[in-house]
């Protein structure tokens, strides 16, 4: 027992020693971990997201402080300034400078705008007023025509596109303020609007919570992709393994203390996510079910096992980590880790089946509640201990555990 | 000019010899492509997606429909019962629902699908509010015109991701160049024995760069012949910026690799120093996700790598971007000119035998 603790030890040490494993092993996860939060944990949320505009003002009427020009102009320089400190204003808003031609002014803009250094550019035409008044009176062919705003935007430009799609709410609700100021709308008849969230609870999940569990099976799954057949064939080849043998340690001894080691690793990784998550990053969800624990468990000696699997069908370590390398992002980004794969064509569908991440994934996210079983549980379980059994079997027959002479 | 052809005959074999080299630079980003083509080709495009909606006996159906068909592309399944509607959306048949019971409008969502909700809930506001006026009787003072203002038809945010991942390929290629292929040479003592040879050190370099070259020309055609063809995305590619781009790319991102190769004390970590910070890099440079998603902080450091402005020179020169013809010459000239100053060092300091 005494030696499987000591090659346990080892191989921990040693992960954590080789500064390329730790940052493969620890801060790679850790650097998607909070890229990713803080990337798509704010999105809409203001005070968190921000946009340049630009807006112009052209209407003749416009200098009248209680014009529609001029309401319009204020809301935006509004949300021009942080809503708390510390915080980031939803748009700063570029304006035509005291005595500037708006048509250079435009025309500037415009070009920022396709070249990418503005989102949008939001254009009130001349006689606004008016059109607004007009399109409010009484109209000899029925209703009459709104008052046109212009909103340029970029399609080629994410950015851009959620920029126009937050100017229009806000225009919208200007539009409101219109009509209620008018009496043609009445703010306090509206109707009541709500939203239900279908899930564990009766909220929206945070995307801290969604990440979190995908985030740890890919500290485990690259641990276990580069780390094991990393350890056993650079070893091997650099005839360490060989030291071993001529000692009275067994094979299976070996395989139960770097297997323990390799256990003791995912631990270490999966505390200092849950850490990092938890207390820095705000997420919610409670790992502390056995359900969660078991599947955390399988990931783990899955993901071991599959490392066996490439170090016993590569010939040399520079083969095994190039295979690693090619099976790695495929079998991460192919099963619903970051993006949704409801969707995607027969061929890629029948990789996501096959792929065991796929079912662990959606195992731990059931497991904590954070997404409805796709997969009934003797798949999430099935599927990866078949995995196992390929991986032990093939592993059996073909792992070589010396060079050859 | 001898030793040059010798060495330039040597590096192509060796190349194509190296069937993972190859996988690599011609293969694996093909694989990148076809996975993220699919998974984000409709990312936050919710023109795609299916509302179900649920009317209660005793509402007004006709004012819903009227509201309704304003939905856009936005697909409309009925449902006869809320508590089907509601399964449908936990199954995930339908991306979100609403119902109207006379009083409320309330909208369902899975609150697991925190990728796509955002976008679920913008349509779910417009048709709100055009609900309210259409109910009091109202018709807005108001209207906005988007206008876009590309210039090329794009095919959404895959049409930008595709030449980033041009950029990278060849940011890629010319890091692991030096940091890879070079210092490999080096840790296997085959450089002791070039230069030992009357070969100029710059030879060998040149011959480097050359077939590196070669392969990034053909890797990045043929991404984006694949593309074009499987994905239907729609370039306008200018060959001459694409020509000139390309080649200063390469051997400024060998540049590049020649700091990494001087920094470090083993050969063999350079490559490993040079795929951490490539993949560091890819994450941030807006190659995947837009720059402006990010905090101030992130941005500030996207733009201070080399990657972000190689991959907007990219869309350049693939029309999908618009940028100042001054600026795409200036990043250009840049990266030739980390590669003019850096090329001698790289002869000098890591074309040289390992110390002993």
């Amino acid at each position: 027992m005494k030696e499987v603790l000591l090659l346990a030890l080892t191989h921990v040490v040693t992960a954590i020693r080789e500064r390329v494993t730790l940052f493969w092993f620890l801060v790679f996860p850790v650097f998607m971990l909070v890229l990713l939060s803080l990337i798509f944990g704010q999105i809409g949320q203001e005070g968190e997201i921000h946009f340049d505009i630009a807006l112009i003002d052209r209407d003749a009427g416009g200098s009248d402080p209680a014009g529609f020009a001029s309401m319009i102009v204020s809301v935006f320089e509004g949300l021009a300034k942080p809503q708390a400190a510390g915080q980031e204003p939803l748009f700063t808003v570029h304006r035509p400078d005291q005595g500037e031609d708006p048509e250079a002014f435009l025309d500037r803009e415009l070009t920022a705008l396709r070249r990418g250094r503005l989102a949008a550019v939001v254009v009130i035409p001349p006689d606004f007023d008016a059109a607004v008044l007009r399109g409010m009176g009484p109209s000899p062919g029925g209703d009459a025509e709104p008052a046109k705003l212009h909103v340029y935007m970029s399609r080629t430009s994410v950015a851009s596109g959620m920029a126009a799609e937050i100017i229009g709410q806000v225009l919208s609700e200007i539009d409101r303020e219109i009509l209620a100021r008018s009496g043609r709308f009445d703010p306090t008849a509206g109707v009541r609007t709500e939203t239900v969230w279908l899930g564990q609870s009766d909220e929206e999940t945070s995307y801290v919570d969604f990440l979190l569990p995908g985030i740890v099976l890919m500290g485990f799954f690259t641990t276990g992709l580069f780390g094991v057949p990393g350890a056993i064939l650079f070893n091997r080849d650099r005839k360490v393994l060989r030291r071993y043998w001529v000692t009275p340690l067994s094979v299976p001894r070996f395989l139960a203390g770097f297997s323990l080691g390799h256990l003791a690793l995912c631990a270490l990784q999966f505390t200092i996510l849950f850490l990092l998550g938890r207390y820095a990053l705000g997420a919610t969800i409670s790992f502390a079910r056995p359900e969660a624990f078991l599947t955390l468990l399988l990931a783990a000696v899955t993901f071991m096992a599959f490392g066996f699997l490439i170090a016993s069908l590569a010939r040399t370590a520079n083969a095994g980590m190039a295979t690693a390398n090619v099976l790695n992002m495929p079998m991460m980004f192919l099963s619903g880790m970051f993006f949704p794969v409801a969707g995607l064509p027969t061929f890629l569908m029948a990789i996501v089946y096959a792929n065991p991440v796929s079912y662990l994934v959606n195992g731990l996210r059931t497991s904590v509640g954070v997404e409805s079983g796709s997969f009934s549980s003797g798949l999430v379980i099935g599927v990866p201990l078949g995995w196992i059994a390929l991986s032990v079997l093939v592993a059996a027959r073909k792992l070589k555990w010396d060079v050859e002479r | 000019m001898t030793a040059f052809r010798a060495l330039l005959a040597s590096e192509a074999r060796i190349l194509l010899r190296d069937r993972m080299a190859l996988f690599f630079t011609l293969i694996f980003p093909l694989i990148f492509i076809l996975i993220f083509g699919f998974l984000m080709g409709d990312i936050g495009d919710v023109s795609q997606s299916t509302m179900g909606v649920f009317v209660a006996a005793g509402a007004d159906r006709d004012l819903l429909d009227r509201t309704l068909s304003t939905a856009g592309s936005t697909a409309i399944e009925r449902f006869e019962s809320l508590d089907a509607m509601q399964e449908a959306v936990t199954d995930r048949r339908i991306d979100f629902a609403l119902s109207w019971d006379g009083s409320a409008l309330r909208y369902f969502y899975d609150a697991n699908r925190v990728q796509e909700n955002y976008a679920f809930q913008q349509v779910a506001a417009g048709l709100a509010t055009d609900f309210d006026l259409r109910r009091q009787g109202a018709t807005p003072a108001i209207s906005v015109e988007p206008t876009d203002v590309g210039e090329i038809a794009t095919t959404g945010w895959f049409n930008l991701v595709l030449p980033g991942i041009l950029a990278f390929s060849v940011l890629s290629s010319g890091l692991f160049a030096v940091s890879g292929h070079l210092t490999a040479m080096k840790e296997r003592k085959i450089l002791d024995r070039l230069i030992v040879t009357p070969m100029a050190p710059v030879a060998l370099l040149a011959a480097i760069a050359v077939v590196r070259l070669v392969v990034v020309y053909v890797s990045t055609l043929i991404t984006l012949l694949v593309g074009v063809l499987v994905f239907g995305l729609r370039y306008d590619v200018s060959w001459l910026r694409f020509a000139v781009f390309v080649a200063c790319a390469t051997v400024g991102t060998m540049g590049i690799g020649t700091i990494i190769a001087l920094l470090v004390r083993r050969p063999s970590s350079a490559s490993n120093i040079a795929n951490a910070l490539a993949m560091v890099m890819m994450f941030l440079a807006g190659i995947y996700f837009p720059v402006e998603f990010m905090p101030r902080f992130l941005r500030a450091i996207s733009e201070g790598l080399p990657l972000t402005h190689m991959a907007n020179a990219m869309r350049y020169v693939t029309g999908v971007m618009d940028m100042a013809d001054t600026e795409f010459w200036a990043i250009t000239f840049s990266l030739l000119g980390i590669a003019v100053v850096l090329f001698p060092v790289l002869a000098r300091y890591v074309v040289r035998p390992l110390r002993r």
